[in-house]
């Protein structure tokens, strides 16, 4: 691996736990304020593709699992991975690699605009939402013995909040990729 | 960022770290086999009262479990409603004395301990050519040096939204921050190969 791939990974891995620790941020039209953490997963994947972007957040569960306070709420410690919401973690893992390798397949410099902010979206809402929620209802269901059917019912109030961080993780994808493009293209 | 490690000369902060992970891990796994609500609620009290051992006060505990509380009583409820009182009260105990356990693991090991069981359990990694043992602390490093310098960077790019009377809005705060941010990687990633941080031995 590249020292450069190395520090890319770091920085984001560092911008994830910053973004758990500014306050929640407004959202113009809708009165509920918003944690950025999760968003900052998708992020990762949109921004730096699959590897870098799985390697980030993976640092950033090796850095709550090593007793740092980094997760949303100054959370961390082993006992984070000891939860019921543990398989959302797990989760992030691979909603970062699917929204990064997504992202690298969908996403070229050729394409509109438009077009190259909606293939984001779709990378982020089937890595950052959909995967992610696959992993945590799964886990909640098997560690409680509660049932995929309840686990899913009580995990359903937070999905619209996450599809709107998919929207705004393309947006801001798009525009650093116009800014500062790192994704890698697929030859 | 402080650690969640508290000092102390204890029993549990002389064990080494890696049987002390080793150890959680087969305590979690007997908890998941075991069913039984009495032995659960007697392990919960078990990782309690390990806690003496830190000498923290009582409301320093609660501070440290607050965070899992919540959830633990929210899944425990819910277990109650859908499964009835007896699962609901398995469910509350073995979550609790998971988190318990898993907190005094983390509050009894110095996070440099951690990373030294990290590289050691990375180097099978090293021969396989997956990664290098020792970018693990090197970029552990990385990250805890950066989260102050990205704090303030945020806090530049907010207080510039005001000035200029904007409201800060999340696509215009985070644009910004990530790509500054990058930027400075090639930077750094030159200064960590003049200084021959990564070449080998």
């Amino acid at each position: 691996m590249a020292t450069r791939d190395l520090v890319l990974s770091a920085l984001f891995a560092a911008i994830i736990v910053a973004l758990g620790l500014v306050p929640p941020i407004m959202l113009g039209f809708i009165p509920v304020p918003i944690t950025a953490q999760s968003l900052g997963v998708m992020l990762a994947g949109v921004v730096l593709g699959a590897k870098r972007g799985t390697i980030s957040v993976l640092l950033v569960l090796v850095l709550a699992a090593i007793g740092l306070p980094v997760l949303s709420g100054g959370r961390g410690g082993l006992a984070v991975f000891m939860a019921p919401t543990t398989g959302y973690l797990i989760g992030w893992v691979f909603a970062a690699l699917t929204t990064g390798y997504l992202s690298q397949l969908l996403v070229s410099h050729s394409q509109a605009g438009f077009v190259q902010t909606v293939n984001f979206f779709v990378a982020a809402l089937f890595g950052g939402v959909i995967v992610l929620y696959i992993c945590g209802i799964s886990y909640l269901a098997l560690v409680t013995g509660l049932g995929f059917s309840k686990a899913f019912m009580g995990s359903l109030a937070f999905i619209p909040g996450d599809v709107l961080k998919a929207v705004i993780a393309a947006l801001a994808g798009r525009a650093v990729m116009v800014g500062y493009p790192l994704l890698p293209q697929r030859a | 960022m402080r650690s969640l490690h508290i000092n102390g000369d204890s029993v549990l902060h002389r064990l080494p770290a890696a049987v002390k992970l080793a150890a959680l891990a087969v305590i979690s796994l007997v908890l998941f086999m075991i069913d039984n609500a009495g032995f659960l609620a007697s392990a919960a009290l078990a990782g309690l009262a390990g806690h003496a051992l830190l000498r923290i006060s009582a409301a320093e505990i609660w501070r440290r479990m607050r965070p899992f509380a919540l959830i633990v009583v929210a899944v425990a409820l819910f277990t109650v409603t859908f499964n009835g009182t007896a699962e609901g009260l398995t469910a509350f105990f073995r979550l609790a004395a998971l988190a318990l356990f898993a907190s005094l693991v983390t509050a009894t090991t110095t996070t440099g301990d951690f990373i030294d069981v990290i590289t050691r359990a990375a180097m099978p990694l090293e021969r396989l050519g997956i990664l290098k043992a020792r970018d693990v602390g090197l970029s552990i490093g990385l990250v805890i040096r950066f989260v102050p310098e990205i704090l303030s960077r945020y806090e530049v790019i907010r207080d510039a939204h005001y000035a200029r009377g904007l409201k800060p809005r999340p696509v215009s705060l985070i644009v910004p921050l990530i790509i500054t941010t990058l930027q400075s990687a090639d930077e750094i990633a030159a200064a960590i190969d003049a200084r021959g941080i990564r070449s080998q031995k």
